[in-house]
Formats: C-alpha cells, structure tokens, sequence
C-alpha cells in the first residue's frame, strides 16, 4: 500500500517535473518568438515606413506623424498613392532608369561569369608557364586591401581610352565584368571537379570552351548562381561610378543614367513630396527584393561554399 | 598617358615572361610537361580576365602610386609634373592646422571603431540566435539580411527621411510624443557619425550573420553533445567550442568590415553633404579629386590609405592568428 | 543551365546593342550630309522645363534664320535628374574626353577657374564693343571676356502678406533706394514671432549645393566684410576679418533668437506658416501659379530688398553662355549662334519663361511701380555684388557653406578663423 502511494506520488513528481520542464519550454519558445519578432521590426520598420509613406498626400504624411499610422498605407485616399507613383513613372521618367538597370545588371552578370569563370577554370584545371605570377597577382589582390580612389580610374576611362558619348556605357560595363574575388571563388570551386569527368569528356571530342560551357558552369551552379546574384545586387545599388562617366541625354535620345543615379536628382526637385520621393525609393527597390526572395537560396549557399580560407 | 601605359604593361610583361621561363627551365625538374597546345589554350581562355583586370584593376593602383608624387590638375591632364614629395606635405599642412584632412581621419576613426565591434557583435548575436532548428527562424534570417540588400543610396535618403529634423519625421514625431523639442541628428557634431554607426550597422550586420552562421555550422555537432554530457554550461560552451570554432570566420569578419569601414563615403555625402563634421577620408579623396580636380593630392591620400590600412590588416591577422 | 545562360546573354547583348542604336551614334564630325555645319550646344537646364523650352523655341528659330548659311544648331539638356553641381563635374570630365560642345551654358562664378584651365574661349575680340556696352554685366577674367549672361537673377525676401496684415507690420516703406536696415529686419522678424509664426526661411540648410552660397554671401558685404583679396588668392585676413565675422553673427543671431531655423520645412512657406522666404527671382513663376490657395494673386505675397548693414548688398549673377575652347578651331559659325542667343528678342523670349531679368540694357520692361520684378531690377542696377572671382571658386563655395553649417554650435570667429586657414591652404595650391 505504501509502496502504491510512494509509487503514485513519484508518478506524480515525475508528471510535475516534466510538466514544468513543458511549461519552461513553452515559456522559452514564447521569448524567442517574441524577441525574434521584435528584432526584426527593427530591421524592418524602415522599409515598411517607407512603404506607407509612398501612398500619402504630403497632408496625410504630416497628419500621420507621431501615431501608428506612419507604419499603414494611407486606405481612404487610395488616389494619393496612385498620383504618387504615376508622377514616379511619367514626370519623372524612371521606367526608363530602371531599364537601363537591368541592361547593365544583365550584361555585367553573364560577361563576369563567363570572363571570370573561364580565368578560374584555367587557374584550377591547366598548368602553363608563368601560372605562379597570376596566382601571385591574385592572392596579393585578394589579401592586401588596396585603396586606390575612383579617380585613378575614371582618368584611364577618360582620358587614356577616351570613353565619351554613348561609349561610356562600357565605362559602366567593363569595369563590373572583372572581380578578382570571383575568380577566387570560382577556382575554389572548380577544383572540387573531380578530374574523371573532363577527362570523360575530353575523350568524346569536346573542346576546352565546349566542357567550360556544357560540364563545368552546369556542374558549378550554386557558385554561378551565388556569383550572378552578388554581380546583380551589385550593379543594381552601383550609383556614384555611372554618374561620374555617363554623359547626360542628347535632345530627344534615350537617358544613359541608372536608377540610382536618377534617384539623387528626384531628391532635388523642386517641390517634390515626401510621398513621390518615397515612392521612388520604393521602385527602386523593389526589383532588388524579388531577386533576393527569388534567390535567396544562393545568397546563403554563397557563404557555406566558399571564400573563407584566407 | 598612352606612354607610360605601354611602358607599364612592358614591365609586367617581362616580369611574367621571368616567371614562364623559370616554370619550363623547372619543368623536366619537376615531372610537369607542358604542350603548346595547351599553353595556347590556357592563355587564350585567360586574355580576357588578365586584360581587363589589367586595365581596371591593376593600373588605377599603378597610376594612383604615381600620381601621388605628382601635381595632376584635372582640367590641365596633359600637363603633369613630378613635384617630389608635395602633395605629402600639403596633407600634414592640413593635418596640422586641423583642416579638412584632420577631420576625414578623425571621423574615419570614429566610424570604424563605432562600427567595426558593433556591426560584428550584432551579427554574432543574430547568428547565434537563429543558428537553431526551430519553425519560422528561416523567416527570421530573411528579415534579418533584407536591409543588406537594398543599395547604400536608398538606405541614405529613406534614414534621412527617419532623423529628419522636422516634426515630422519619425523620430521626432515620436520623440515628440514625449515632450522633446525636434532634434536635427545629423547637424550635430556630437551624434552625426554615430547615427552614421548605428545606420551602417543596421544595414551590414545581416551580411555577417550569414557568413557567421555558415561557420557556426562547421563546427561539429558532437563536441557540444559530448560537452553538455561533461555538465558544461552553455556560457562555458559558447567559450570553450564556439569562440575556438570560429576564429578562422571572425578573423575573416574582423578584416573585411574593418576594411569596408575604412572606405565610407556614401553615407555622409547622401546625408550631410560635405561637412567638417562628418567627411570621411575616402569622401575627402572624392571631393580633392573630382570637386577640386587635385587628382595628384587626392591620389596621395590614397597612397597613405593603403599603406594604414594594409598594415593595420597584417597586424589584425598577425594577433588573431598566432593563437593558432 | 547552359540554355539559361545562353538565353540570358543573347538578350542582353542584343538589348545593348538596340540600346546603343537607339542612342544614336556619336560622331564629332562638325558637318552633317547636307552639308550643314553642326554648331552643338549644352544647356544646364530640363527640356521640358519652362527655361529649356525657350532655348528650344530660340534654337529652332535659329535654325530657320541659318538655313541658308549652312548652319545648324543641335543642343543637348541636361536631364531632369541632374543637379547644377553635377553639370559642373560633367563639364570638367567632358573637357578631360575632348567632348566639349562648342557653346555651353556655365554657372558665372566658376568663370575664372575655367578660363584659366583653358575649358572656355576668350571671346574678348569675337564679340562686338556695342554688344558689350549692352550688358548688365559681363564675366571677365584677367581683363579678358569670356561668357555673356543668358539672364540676370537677384534675390530677396518673399513674404506672406496675409501673415504681415495679421501682424500689423507695414513694410511698404522699405525700398531699394530706402531699404531696411538690419535692425529694422530683425523688429519685424520680432513682430512675427510674437504671433508665434516663424519669421523667416532663411534657407540655412541649403548647403549641399550653391543655393546657400548664392543667398547668404550678400550679409557679409553689407555687414562690410570681405572673403578674399582682389586677385582671388588671399583668404586670411578677409574671409576672417571682424566684419566678415559681424555679417556671419547677424545670420546666427537670427537663430538664436529664434526667428528661423536650420530645420524649416522645403514647403513650409507655402504652406503659410512661415513669414518671410529668401529666394531668388525664380520664385515668382512659382508664386505665380503653383499655390492657388494660399497665394491665388499677387495682393497675398510681396518681395522685400536685402537689408542694409554698413552698406547695401544684394546678390547677382546667374548662368551665361561660353565658347568652349575645343577641337573646333574655326569659331566663326559658332559665333553667330552665341551672339543669336543674345540679342535682345532672345533675352526677352527666355527670361519671359523664367521671370528672371533680361541680361540686355536695352531690352524693354515693364515692371509695375513696386513689383516683384523691378525690385530684384533696381536692386540688380544698385545694390548687387558679385560671388568673389576665383579660380577656387568651389573650394571657397565648400568652405563657405561649412560656415552656415557649424556655426550653429560653435563660434562664429573660431570657425571663421579656421576656415580661412583652410581656404587660405587650398587657394596657395592654385597658386602654384
């Protein structure tokens, strides 16, 4: 009998012990939920205030100051946040900025994977005399942070190639193709390739730009696809180098500039609402978020792969 | 300009054929055999890399050590002249009489030392905090990463538009909603680069906390298990397996954010504009280069920049290493 | 993956060749396949804006008068998105690319650093005397001409005149020729605040361009102050002397008093709250038509003269027309296009767009007795006083505008005195 009651009341013990342990738990779950909601409202509420912000009427805006409403789109006066954004589109062209973005972005995507790519093949896969001097170069590159300033630059662009008119497009362009840390990356890779399957190839005929293109990029996709995505972000957010080499429109001829270049003068208009502005920041934005919902995968795949070894 | 490319190039040239005809010479020695084919192959598929890492890469750092010893005026670019060490002492003179170059370095130094623990510590917690298999942490991550993302001019004006000096902006009209009088942040010399901090932080640490996160997962699952079976408390553990696991990562985090920082520029130039109070040294070289057009004293300034930071680089990896 | 690729980079190569197609090709042949010569022209200004819409309507009025000489003008805008500092930058770059047009527009202040970096042409002898005597003003460099103005611009105190009947303050007394002096500025500026409206824009946080430079410096030359010696070298001793200092005090003064702010809304004078905005002439086409509510006429605002200090000052200058000196050797043809863009009709057709003063003595106005538009005239013929003439001229700009900055929260004579030695620094590089 008093064995049962013992017994019954270490059952019962057990059952509270595990039962605080549950509550503990939950109460663990709760505050890491609660914190990590909370962390993120800190890095998100800029963009969600500027999101709201781009559907206001400026009286709407100061009206909203102070109160949880800066955070809400402006409901009752959905024809504000209409007007707003067809004054970003039409008064102030930027569909047309945002196109000559993506042109750029495209074009710098597939010249630096195929321009680095290839440099990381032959780097990774070839032997050559004088492959210690480009290995060299390389490391020293990578590991000594060199800090030249723009300016060298541009007076190569300007004055050495003379790159002027519509030409400075590839001002824009060609600088972007080269990243020394991508053929990094991508030697890095490359050399993981078991050797089997070149070879394999290489007896079925194919030449050494045909297993570049059909074995090697196919074979390497987390790093081409975590290379193109960086190389988007990149040359989507670029702004002071564009607006330092491209000239201004001819009469009547398409703008050359980049969005984010277009964006530090809508700032400047005279008269222009804090609603537009935002609204232009929000379209400037907003293809740079797709990409990264798009490829978010490879951003984080870009980190485990490679690039730490120094 | 033309001139001195082709002489460069020249070097180069003779420098790489130095190191070809060591690799054949070596060759028999060391068992390799090369084919002509294959060299041909090798440099055709290489051409496009080495030329225009050539001309983007390696000139402008060839050109801006020369520059740097030069009188270079934007405007007059066929008429430069050596002039010694000139533009090394212009930047004393500045230096001395706490003119603008004083301040770029002051503020530089501000922002890195406010930045580079800041920026780590907040990615090391955010990484520490999702790096667990829970619901939903996936969902954390993204929103910890997406200011990343956004360019540094979209940050610049949508955080101009938070601390703007009217009542109604963000901040004021919250601070508002407390009595204060509204603030102008960015006009005060006391919390300007600081906000600068805390905005650059806000926007970077997300990068990091992936890169820390992929090291987190390097370190093998056993050593915790076998940890908490010795009763070692988590603070212990963290000590003990994390910090160790991850030194090759933080060593890697620790050089790359003290090099960003050390390049800075954008923020204050969207946000203040040029003021004593918040111009940084890369903004500096911008402004004496491209406002002022002294490419030769801006080029100086850049010369110096390498050589600190470079040896500030070699020292951080020099005391993270030898623990090793 | 490889058709992906393949995809992706046969869209982007063809788009950016339709891209450079579409941008037209660039060619510096100076003649087109008719036979015309190409005079090419860059203005500072939008297309679409009011401004760039008169040059467009003079260009192609040129180009009708010159089709028979074989000479046609062919202008490029700057973009709607693009600052005034941004066009100075791209002028430079363009000189370094050997891309000049043959005229441009520039910004008068930066004329002595660019005709002694050679950017622009002395058009001393290519300009006839008579044409010179005409002009209100004329930009010289070492005794040498180098650019006529397009227009005149003057600035001064818009103000709310609902706000000032409100008040009881009656300045209808102050004039050009009897203006108001300094204290008299700050007893209305009182008036104002006592209603507790703030009294005055004084546009104290535009310093990240020009504008503050271009409406501010007038206080220093009527506090009696200098910034730099006659030949453009000197800063110690001017832009740090006790008057200089005075005319800097005056504007903090009005902070500390409480009668503006470095924190004033861009719209906020519109808006009514604020009584007085210091702007220039290019606000009067604004006034005129943007805000229907609070100014429907020109009963509801007016325009105040600078006040006077120890002496009178007002600000001037405005953009002018320059020859560039590029490849073109031969300027005849391009001469006839700068002098077209000159003469008075053309004065008249744009500053009838921009509400600015012609730049031409003899053309014809008819401002109304106390009208918006002959104060900034007689203030321009009485009072105005040019921006220093230096080659520094953006290093004194910088310097200046670092002044309104930190004043706020400092001496005024300590920063003044700091960045005189700053200046005086960069000034002695451009000496050499």
């Amino acid at each position: 009998m008093e064995n049962v009651v013992i017994q019954n009341r270490q059952n019962s013990e057990a059952e509270v012990l595990r039962k605080q342990a549950q509550r503990r738990k939950t109460i663990l779950n709760v505050v890491y939920y609660l914190s990590g909601t909370l962390l993120a409202v800190v890095f998100l509420f800029p963009l969600v205030y500027m999101l709201a912000t781009s559907t206001k009427s400026e009286s709407a805006y100061a009206s909203d100051a102070g109160t949880l409403m800066m955070f809400l789109p402006d409901f009752n006066n959905l024809s504000a946040a209409a007007e707003n954004y067809k004054k970003v589109f039409v008064s102030y062209g930027v569909w047309q900025y945002a196109i000559n973005s993506i042109v750029y972005a495209g074009v710098i995507i597939v010249l630096n994977i195929i321009v680095n790519g290839l440099a990381g093949y032959v780097m990774a896969k070839f032997d050559f005399p004088g492959k210690g001097f480009f290995s060299f170069i390389i490391l020293f590159l990578i590991v000594v942070p060199v800090e030249t300033s723009i300016i060298p630059l541009y007076s190569i662009v300007k004055v050495l190639l003379g790159m002027k008119g519509t030409i400075s497009v590839l001002a824009v362009i060609l600088p972007a193709t080269i990243s020394i840390f991508n053929i990094f990356l991508f030697i890095q890779f490359f050399e993981g390739i078991p050797k089997e399957y070149e070879e394999a190839a290489r007896i079925d005929g194919a030449g050494n730009l045909r297993i570049f293109f059909s074995m090697i990029l196919p074979l390497s996709k987390p790093i081409v696809a975590t290379v193109a995505t960086f190389c988007f972000i990149g040359a989507w957010n670029d702004y002071l180098w564009p607006t330092m080499v491209l000239p201004y429109a001819e009469e009547g001829a398409w703008p050359l500039y980049p969005i984010q270049s277009a964006l530090t003068s809508i700032q400047s208009i005279q008269g222009i609402t804090t609603g537009e502005f935002m609204a232009s920041l929000v379209v400037t934005s907003i293809p740079i978020f797709i990409v990264y919902v798009v490829a978010q995968k490879y951003i984080v795949q870009g980190f485990g792969s490679a690039g730490l070894k120094m | 300009m033309l001139g001195s490319t082709l002489a460069i190039l020249g070097v180069l040239i003779a420098i790489f054929a130095g190191f070809a005809v060591k690799d054949v010479l070596l060759a028999k020695r060391k068992g390799t055999r090369y084919t002509f084919r294959n060299c041909l192959v090798s440099y055709g598929m290489m051409l496009p890399a080495v030329a225009l890492a050539f001309i983007f890469v390696l000139l402008p750092i060839i050109y801006s050590l020369g520059y740097a010893f030069t009188d270079f005026y934007l405007l007059k670019p066929n008429n430069i002249k050596f002039n010694g060490f000139e533009n090394f002492e212009n930047i004393i003179e500045s230096i001395r009489m706490k003119g603008d170059m004083y301040n770029a370095i002051r503020n530089t130094s501000v922002f890195v030392v406010g930045v580079v623990p800041l920026q780590i510590g907040m990615a090391l917690g955010l990484a520490l905090f999702v790096n667990r298999s829970k619901k939903a942490v996936g969902i954390f991550k993204v929103c910890y990463f997406a200011p990343v993302v956004i360019s540094l001019t979209i940050t610049s004006y949508l955080w101009l538009q938070i601390l703007s000096p009217s009542e109604f902006g963000l901040l004021n009209s919250v601070l508002k909603l407390f009595g204060a009088e509204p603030k102008d942040f960015l006009r005060d010399p006391d919390t300007a680069m600081l906000w600068i901090v805390v905005i650059s932080a806000w926007q970077g640490c997300g990068y990091q906390m992936l890169i820390f996160l992929s090291g987190l997962t390097n370190i093998r699952k056993e050593l915790y298990e076998a940890a908490a079976l010795d009763g070692a408390t988590a603070w212990k553990q963290f000590l003990h397996i994390t910090c160790p696991g991850l030194r090759s990562t933080f060593l890697f985090i620790v050089i790359t954010v003290f090099v960003g920082a050390c390049r800075v520029m954008i923020q204050p130039m969207l946000m203040t504009g040029y003021q004593s109070h918040t111009v940084t040294l890369s903004y500096y070289m911008y402004v004496q280069g491209y406002s002022y057009r002294w490419v030769g004293y801006s080029s100086a300034v850049a010369l110096l920049m390498t050589i600190v930071i470079g040896s500030i680089t070699l020292l951080q990896r020099r005391l993270l290493r030898e623990k090793d | 993956m490889k058709k992906f690729l393949k995809t992706v980079s046969v869209v982007a190569m063809a788009s950016l060749l339709a891209f450079g197609s579409a941008c037209g090709p660039t060619d510096d042949s100076s003649t087109d396949k008719d036979g015309n010569t190409i005079v090419k022209i860059m203005f500072h200004v939008d297309e679409k804006s009011a401004e760039g819409q008169a040059y467009k309507k003079r260009i192609d009025a040129f180009n009708t008068a010159y089709k028979d000489q074989k000479i046609k003008a062919s202008a490029s805008y700057v973009a709607r998105t693009a600052g005034a500092a941004d066009y100075e930058q791209k002028l430079t770059g363009m000189q370094n690319e050997g891309s000049l047009p043959d005229i441009i527009t520039f910004d008068a202040p930066n004329c002595a650093s660019y005709a002694n970096s050679d950017l622009i042409y002395d058009i001393s002898d290519i300009v006839p005397q008579d044409v010179q005597n005409d002009f209100l003003s004329l930009n010289k460099y070492n005794g040498k001409l180098y650019g006529l103005p397009i227009q005149e611009s003057s600035a001064g105190f818009y103000y709310n005149k609902n706000l000032f009947r409100d008040a009881q303050i009656d300045v209808s007394g102050y004039t050009v020729d009897n203006p108001w002096t300094f204290d008299q500025f700050k007893e209305v500026c009182q008036k104002l605040k006592d209603k507790s409206i703030t009294a005055v824009d004084m546009r104290l946080d535009a310093t990240k361009d020009e504008t503050a430079t271009y409406l501010l410096y007038p206080f220093i030359y009527a506090a009696g102050g200098e910034f730099l010696s006659a030949d453009g070298y000197t800063a110690t001793g001017y832009f740090d002397s006790a008057e200089t200092k005075n005319g800097f005090q005056f504007l903090k003064d009005l902070v500390t008093s409480g009668y503006t702010s470095y924190a004033i809304g861009a719209t906020d004078f519109f808006d009514g709250k604020v009584g007085m905005y210091l702007s220039s002439g290019w606000t009067i086409p604004d006034l005129d038509n943007k805000y229907p509510e609070k100014f429907p006429n020109r009963d509801s605002w007016g325009l105040l003269p600078y006040p006077k200090g120890v002496e009178s000052a007002s600000a001037t200058g405005s953009w002018s027309f320059a020859i560039t000196n590029n490849h073109h050797e031969d300027k005849t043809k391009i001469k006839e296009l700068l002098l077209w863009l000159v003469t008075p009709e053309s004065s008249k057709g744009i500053t009838d767009a921009t509400g600015m003063i012609p730049a031409r003595k003899s053309v014809e106005t008819n401002y109304g007795a106390g009208s918006p538009e002959s104060v900034l005239l007689s203030q321009l013929a009485k009072t105005g006083r040019e921006r220093p003439v230096t080659v520094g001229y953006p290093q004194f700009s910088n310097n200046f505008r670092q002044v309104i900055y930190e004043m706020k929260d400092a001496d005024v004579a300590t920063v003044l005195g700091q960045k005189a030695a700053v200046l005086q620094s960069e000034l002695n590089k451009l000496k050499k």
